[in-house]
């Protein structure tokens, strides 16, 4: 039972670290925590589904298509929104980004329609020994590592992750140093609007799709970036992980109505006791 | 204009108190929410457009009010005037509690607590059915008093700006105006900026506590969904920042226009209603943060207090 737990939380981490990273890296750069992560998710999502519809693609495949769309979209919304908010104080950013969370929903409500779709690929369950998992949480969560891992490669060692990186730690020290500042706000919202795209794809053969189906991820990342230390992209990766993990270790003992507020209590939690964060990130 | 100011506000004053007389049953419910609005509106103005402190979670205490008025009137048939009161006690004793750990936070931090805190409460009050009645909500024994709670809302309203009032002009407020402009340096200049921090978080807390029981009362049925909304929230900030953040008038001229704005035009848009809110949010961050009182302060030069 406790192994199937741990298991099964660990597969779901991966996939909120993943989420999380992007929103944890539109924090980073810009100092924006971005109300409308869920929403694009669920955009990730509906792509995947008309593809699945239209022209049966596999919904994995379909993560090529999702992930560069949605990086064109999230550079949109910084160009023409976002960006003229970043060095207001946080009641601009917060609802700007509301105004874009409800106007994205609203639109997918008119465009698709509040039906429930469901993307139905891969079901059943691999059996290892005593232990059950189904397929689709294991493939999604190994997609969610390899992205993981690449989005930090591509962090670490190119030059743009590298301009990235800077600009995230000091961003005055990156414009001495000649990097396009705007340029990298407007990337880092692309990315990371992609990588909640990837989450958006992974989740669309595992859970019923609908326009408000992001807003639930928009809180779990907030979650996950507190926990990790906000600003701090490996803190994600444990942070995702860690919400994994106590998510379904406590649906063991508490009812499915209470373990919806676990994530709450324990944001509200973290932020009271540790606000920077388990690994040390910046408290503002 | 400035000795013309007072005798207008009596006269409006004045319709307004007379107004149920005449006005027709729709009429009546339109202005005794709007009231309610105003009063949330201006609550939200008193702890976060003078403190700066962003109260993402406000509505708690609508919600908070609401169920303890709820429940002191469905299960020990208390009046409900009295209840409501005791609804706005219920909500400043709830931020008290939270006021005291999350108000030494700073920043998006401070505001994404409060988010969080609404929604634990929301599933707090769905959890505890057997006072609550849970998620499928609680009714109240029927009763039609719209002419009484029209009054009491719009009492509640102008004691609230009239409590903006007092604050701006006093002391109290520059030094919670000092934090919102410079939290370090109101804290070198010797302020104690804690507690004065808790000090407008209650006091903000007290009206929506109340509106929230007299909304209870009015509507008769209470659900958690119904009370602890996140759009509440965000539609009492925008009306706030409209208006004009951080002024008297600012929170009552936004409430005003965006209610009526919502009443008739939106209500007709169904499906539109939700993008249409989207844009005026984008807009009003994007082009006018400062509000329509603050640009025409700037521009004018009008007193602070207005």
């Amino acid at each position: 039972m406790l192994g199937q737990v741990v298991i099964s939380g660990l597969l779901a981490g991966a996939l909120y670290s993943m989420v999380a990273l992007g929103l944890g890296l539109i924090f980073g750069v810009m100092r924006v925590l971005n109300v409308s992560h869920g929403p694009l998710l669920m955009l990730g999502a509906y792509t995947t589904f008309w593809l699945f519809q239209w022209l049966g693609l596999n919904p994995y495949v379909s993560l090529v298509v999702s992930m560069p769309l949605l990086f064109m979209v999230g550079m949109g919304l910084q160009r023409l929104f976002v960006r003229r908010v970043v060095d207001a104080p946080e009641l601009s950013t917060l609802l700007l980004t509301f105004g874009i969370s409800i106007a994205l929903v609203n639109l997918a409500q008119l465009a698709f329609t509040a039906d429930l779709r469901s993307v139905e690929f891969l079901t059943g369950s691999f059996v290892v020994g005593p232990f059950a998992f189904s397929k689709s949480r294991v493939i999604a969560c190994a997609f969610a590592i390899v992205i993981t891992m690449a989005a930090f490669v591509f962090l670490k060692t190119t030059r743009l992750g590298k301009a990235i990186r800077a600009v995230s730690q000091s961003r005055e020290v990156a414009q001495v140093c000649g990097i396009d500042v705007g340029r990298i706000h407007m990337l880092a919202f692309g990315i990371g609007s992609a990588l909640a795209a990837a989450g958006g794809t992974l989740v669309a053969v595992m859970v019923a799709i609908q326009p408000e189906m992001g807003q639930v991820y928009t809180f779990k990342s907030f979650l996950v970036i507190v926990l990790g230390g906000a600003g701090n992209y490996p803190g994600a990766l444990l942070g995702g992980l860690l919400l994994g993990l106590i998510e379904q270790m406590s649906s063991l003992f508490l009812t499915t109505q209470i373990n919806e507020a676990v994530a709450y209590v324990l944001l509200v939690l973290v932020l009271l006791v540790r606000p920077t964060g388990l690994l040390k990130g910046r408290a503002s | 204009m400035r000795r013309l100011f007072l005798p207008l506000l009596a006269l409006a004053l004045l319709i307004l108190a007379l107004y149920p007389i005449k006005g027709t049953g729709y009429g009546v419910r339109f202005m005794l929410q709007l009231f309610m609005w105003i009063a949330l509106a201006q609550s939200w103005n008193l702890i976060s457009g003078l403190t700066g402190y962003v109260s993402f979670g406000h509505i708690a205490f609508f919600g908070m009010g609401a169920y303890t008025a709820g429940i002191l009137i469905a299960k020990l048939g208390w009046p409900w005037l009295l209840a409501s009161l005791a609804g706005g006690l219920g909500a400043v004793v709830l931020a008290l509690v939270i006021g005291f750990p999350c108000l030494r936070l700073k920043g998006p931090y401070f505001a994404i607590a409060m988010l969080g805190l609404n929604e634990v409460l929301r599933v707090a009050v769905s959890y505890f059915e057997r006072l609550t009645g849970g998620g499928s909500g609680l009714s109240l024994p029927a009763l039609y008093a719209s002419v009484p709670i029209y009054y009491a809302m719009g009492l509640t309203a102008a004691a609230v700006t009239a409590l903006a009032y007092v604050i701006v002009t006093s002391r109290f407020g520059l030094r919670l105006m000092t934090i919102r402009e410079d939290e370090v340096a109101a804290e070198a200049m010797g302020i104690d900026t804690f507690r004065y921090k808790l000090y407008a978080f209650l006091l903000s807390a007290v009206a929506p506590g109340i509106v929230g029981g007299l909304a209870a009362r009015d509507q008769s049925y209470i659900e958690p969904i119904s009370v602890f909304p996140l759009i509440m929230t965000i539609t009492m900030i925008v009306m706030v920042l409209f208006g004009g953040k951080g002024t008297i008038w600012g929170p009552v001229l936004g409430a005003v226009l965006l209610f009526t704005l919502q009443e008739m035009i939106w209500a007709r848009f169904i499906y539109l209603h939700q993008l249409l809110f989207g844009a005026i949010i984008i807009t009003v961050v994007l082009l006018m943060p400062r509000g329509i009182l603050g640009v025409l302060q700037q521009k004018y030069n009008l007193p602070r207090t207005i």
